[in-house]
């Protein structure tokens, strides 16, 4: 499908022809630029609880946005139908952005295409049928009871969409691609001794419906049973300021709170971020590199293009320690003079695509990880995290440690769970003492929520910060 | 509005799915538009319209039950659809508590949607110059920066926003329940950064959201953000320690929200509640009781039914200390063998609360100053950054923004703070709650002060 263009141009309805009458007729009140986001998208769901697969469906999205930018400012519109009638009434709409205005003109520029393929599907999750994940999630339930006999409840979600996407603009440039999405998470609820403790896993790959085999059942199962003895144990710390040492994989979302958020080029634009004047400057120490990244296989992240139809790309954001780069869309590109670096996203149709991150890590460093630990007296070991949070003027963010250790004397002790972590984002970069050479993906089911939601993922080496904020009694 | 068709389309859904073989169906059929005005700096920025129509399916097939939803809402594919759904229900496992609620407990007064009085008809006539107008109205960039006085700040960036919005729908299901749901909103937003002198940054934000186009605060909007971005200048560390804890009634909700997650049936059926097996026993502090006013006219998150069409009514969730209800759907009812209630709540209230006689009001409303001169010494509590609540345990930790005070008098800002603790036994630590809830939002939940709470710097 990925190189088919009338499979696109006929699920959505529409000529070529017709295609430049909407934009022409977008930017008959003077736009710059105008472009048209075609979406159809299909989305299945199951749900396994108290050991029947008792509720699941489907749902179905389609529709047509159009944008018409002028200078800076923006006109939206979109159409859940593609009768031509009503894409011309939302290209009016959007128009309207340029009616009057007295904004100065703003230049865009075609992108070259990459014709990529990050994620192929083999086979595509909407000829399967329900039957086809029935007796996964059966047996994924069976093999997770069976791994402890302290599990009361096994809840199963499994989640899989495929999205159409076709993107035309004013330049003339006509994308389209096909995105795969399925997701799988297990929560496991655990009782001792009349204590409860749960623990919950995922998985989730921008691939078709061959991700749902042996592989993973055996990994979801063994994980989501790891370190429950740790968490029925486990102990709140004595809160204050102490060294933390960030494990390698989900403490990414340092990286995406602390900094990610900081560096989208529209809160720089608008001077909001804390990093708006930073550019070029030593934000870190040398040597390390922080990067946000469109083009790993099957990467939840990932995109062939973002949804301005420019080519998903790798974006050095900190090199040796020196910030190098935002994270533009097409207004924040052409508003800085660079080129876009395909980070123009949207949750769907509905809404204008603003810059968003896509999987953001810090590459490794040279350090062994258990030197690292091996150098804290005393601090924490974070591995597990739910949720972040970042004000971007202060650049003050939090994220929220599931499960830990204390280090004590360089050696991990009392296993720790239920704090929040506080920081600085500048001075958190900058208190980084150690990288370590292990970099690892974490492939859970990240979402960011800024505006819109957006499927995104994290990573990181294992890495020293020197001082962060842990809440404790 | 919903258009006769619409409506028809909807009926036709539940009438086909029952020929295919449902023994029992339910739709929801929703409307919704939106225009919103976004403006940088004083100049318009942004300009969307945004109109949605869906339909959600709920199917009952051969003691088995799914979901789906398109908005592809024409007749020939909204059949396919259906016959499709059921194929897939059929391919799911048998559950016999899946089932509508009894009839009997279904809403009967919901004719029109507008029985509450949430729609303003004045939506209709208001034209997009208008709206743009009003989305000017809330700019105050230009006063600030052509103001002559000496600031202790720059404004760097002021964004704000007006929005509009109608939203209708229409639920029906196959035992003959129809009930109908209007309401518009008139929501403003605005968002300050600015600078001090020593080049750091701050940034405060302030929203309104009211079914009443009349009752839009416009200019307010803006000097609110302002006045909480400059408040927080100059922050200083506190010590980590044990404070009394006073929460702004602005951010108070976010106390509220783990208790209503922990009362819902689902979470105590999965053993994911630190409130399983609490109902009629005394859990929290006497002082506190939590009200759903779910049918209180012209107010934010009133209604008159429930996803399942189950009528609302305004009741107790916990009284003086004692939980009175959960939440609870006809399914989860039938899993646990209880009486079902409604799914969730509609308009949480916090009723006030005053410990001994400290609390001494010289207006009608128990306000944020009454209730620092209360607590005397601590921390106030003006914003949450991230953080969570356990759901099995309740143990929480949260960031948090705010002032330190003493003697009731505010001192100065505190930032990178966290709180650390146990959801239930904060709520027993309750030292007094006001009566200064905004009137316009959802969640009525006053300042709030607590004794004791651990704080991390």
């Amino acid at each position: 499908m990925m190189n088919d263009k009338t499979y696109y141009l006929n699920i959505f309805k529409v000529s070529e022809p017709q295609l430049q009458t909407l934009t022409a007729t977008a930017l008959t009140h003077g736009g710059d630029y105008c472009d048209l986001y075609f979406e159809h998208t299909t989305f299945f769901n199951l749900l396994l609880k108290d050991g029947v697969v008792s509720s699941g469906g489907f749902h179905t999205d389609f529709g047509v946005g159009i944008r018409v930018l002028k200078g800076e400012k923006t006109g939206y519109a979109y159409s859940e139908n593609t009768e031509m009638t009503d894409m011309l009434n939302a290209a009016r709409a959007a128009s309207a952005i340029a009616t009057g205005s007295s904004a100065g003109g703003r230049t865009y520029a075609k992108v070259a295409d990459r014709k990529s393929d990050f994620y192929p599907m083999k086979e595509n999750w909407r000829a399967k049928g329900a039957d086809s994940f029935l007796p996964f999630m059966k047996d994924l339930e069976t093999a997770v009871f069976s791994k402890d006999s302290r599990i009361v409840k096994v809840i199963i979600r499994m989640s899989d969409s495929v999205c159409d996407v076709m993107m035309y603009n004013s330049l003339g440039e006509l994308t389209y691609e096909t995105r795969p999405m399925g997701s799988v998470t297990v929560t496991a609820v655990f009782q001792q001794n009349g204590k409860t403790e749960n623990r919950s896993v995922s998985r989730s790959f921008r691939t078709g419906a061959e991700l749902i085999g042996q592989t993973l059942l055996d990994e979801l199962a063994e994980d989501v049973v790891k370190g429950i003895d740790e968490r029925f144990e486990a102990i709140r710390p004595k809160g204050g300021q102490m060294s933390v040492v960030m494990g390698a994989g989900a403490s990414g979302i340092l990286l995406h709170e602390a900094m990610g958020h900081a560096f989208e080029a529209d809160f720089n634009r608008k001077g909001q971020s804390i990093f708006s004047e930073k550019m070029g400057q030593q934000v870190c120490p040398k040597g390390i590199n922080v990067v946000d990244d469109g083009t790993i296989a099957y990467n939840r992240g990932s995109g062939n293009y973002d949804d301005e139809g420019v080519p998903g790309e790798k974006t050095y954001m900190i090199h040796d320690g020196v910030l190098c780069s935002y994270l533009h869309d097409r207004i924040s590109a052409s508003w800085y003079g660079v080129a876009p670096t395909g980070n123009g996203r949207r949750e769907n149709f509905r809404y204008n695509p603003i810059p968003r991150m896509r999987a953001t890590y810090m590459e490794s460093g040279n350090a062994d990880p258990e030197g690292i630990i091996a150098s804290v007296k005393e601090g924490i070991y974070v591995d597990e995290f739910s949720n972040g949070q970042v004000k971007i003027g202060e650049g003050d963010f939090t994220f929220f440690v599931k499960s830990g250790y204390l280090i004590e004397n360089g050696r991990m002790t009392a296993p720790v769970k239920d704090i929040n972590v506080i920081g600085n984002g500048p001075q958190a970069l900058s208190d980084i003492l150690a990288v370590g050479n292990d970099l690892k993906i974490d492939n859970g089911t990240w979402t960011c929520g800024k505006e819109q939601s957006v499927p995104v993922s994290c990573g990181i080496p294992t890495v020293l910060v020197s001082s962060l904020t842990v809440g404790g009694e | 509005m919903i258009t006769p068709n619409e409506t028809r389309l909807a009926k036709h859904c539940i009438s086909h799915a029952k020929a295919c073989g449902a023994s029992a169906a339910r739709v929801y059929l929703n409307k919704c538009v939106t225009d919103s005005y976004t403006i940088l700096n004083g100049e318009l920025d942004k300009v969307t319209h945004s109109a949605d129509r869906s339909i959600y399916i709920y199917l009952y097939v051969d003691g088995r039950y799914g979901t789906f939803s398109t908005n592809r809402l024409e007749e020939k594919e909204l059949e396919d659809f259906v016959v499709k759904a059921i194929e897939m229900v059929r391919m799911l496992g048998e559950d016999e508590c899946r089932q509508l609620p009894d009839p009997s407990r279904t809403a009967k007064d919901a004719a029109t949607g507008n029985e509450l009085g949430l729609y303003d008809s004045s939506y209709e006539s208001m034209d997009s110059q208008t709206r743009l107008a009003n989305a000017h109205k809330l700019s105050i960039y230009d006063k600030i920066i052509n103001d002559p006085e000496e600031k202790p700040y720059r404004l760097i960036s002021e964004e704000c926003e007006y929005s509009c919005t109608s939203d209708e729908s229409y639920t029906a299901d196959s035992q003959g329940f129809e009930g109908r749901h209007s309401e518009t909103a008139f929501g403003t937003f605005s968002e300050m950064t600015i600078q001090d002198k020593d080049g750091n940054r701050y940034s405060g934000y302030w929203w309104q959201a009211t079914p009443m186009a009349a009752e839009t605060d416009f200019e307010g909007c803006g000097m609110m953000a302002l006045e909480r971005a400059v408040k927080q200048i100059g922050p200083k560390k506190r010590r980590s320690g044990r404070y009394r804890m006073v929460v702004d009634t602005s951010v108070a909700s976010r106390l509220v929200s783990p208790l209503l997650t922990a009362l819902n049936s689902a979470s105590i059926q999965q053993k994911m509640s630190f409130l399983e097996d609490t109902k009629d026993t005394k859990v929290f502090h006497e002082g506190m009781t939590l009200m759903d006013f779910a049918r209180t006219h012209g107010k934010n998150g009133s209604r008159l039914f429930d996803t399942e069409g189950v009528a609302t009514k305004d009741a107790p969730i916990i009284e003086n200390g004692v939980v009175k209800q959960y939440f609870t759907n006809t399914y989860q009812a039938l899993k646990m063998g209880i009486e079902p209630t409604v799914e969730d709540i509609s308009r949480p209230c916090l009723m006030p609360y005053m410990k001994g006689e400290g609390l001494q009001s010289e207006e009608k409303e128990v306000s944020l100053k009454d209730i620092l001169k209360l607590a005397g010494n601590g921390i106030l509590v003006s914003g949450f950054n991230g953080g969570n609540c356990n759901p099995v345990t309740g143990d929480f930790s949260f960031g948090i923004e705010g002032f330190a005070f003493s003697k009731g008098k505010i001192t100065h800002p505190v930032r990178e703070m966290l709180i650390t603790g146990n959801i239930v036994e904060l709520w027993n630590s309750l030292m007094a709650a006001g009566s200064d809830a905004r009137p316009s939002s959802r969640w009525q939940i006053p300042t709030l002060a607590f004794e004791g709470v651990a704080f991390s710097a």
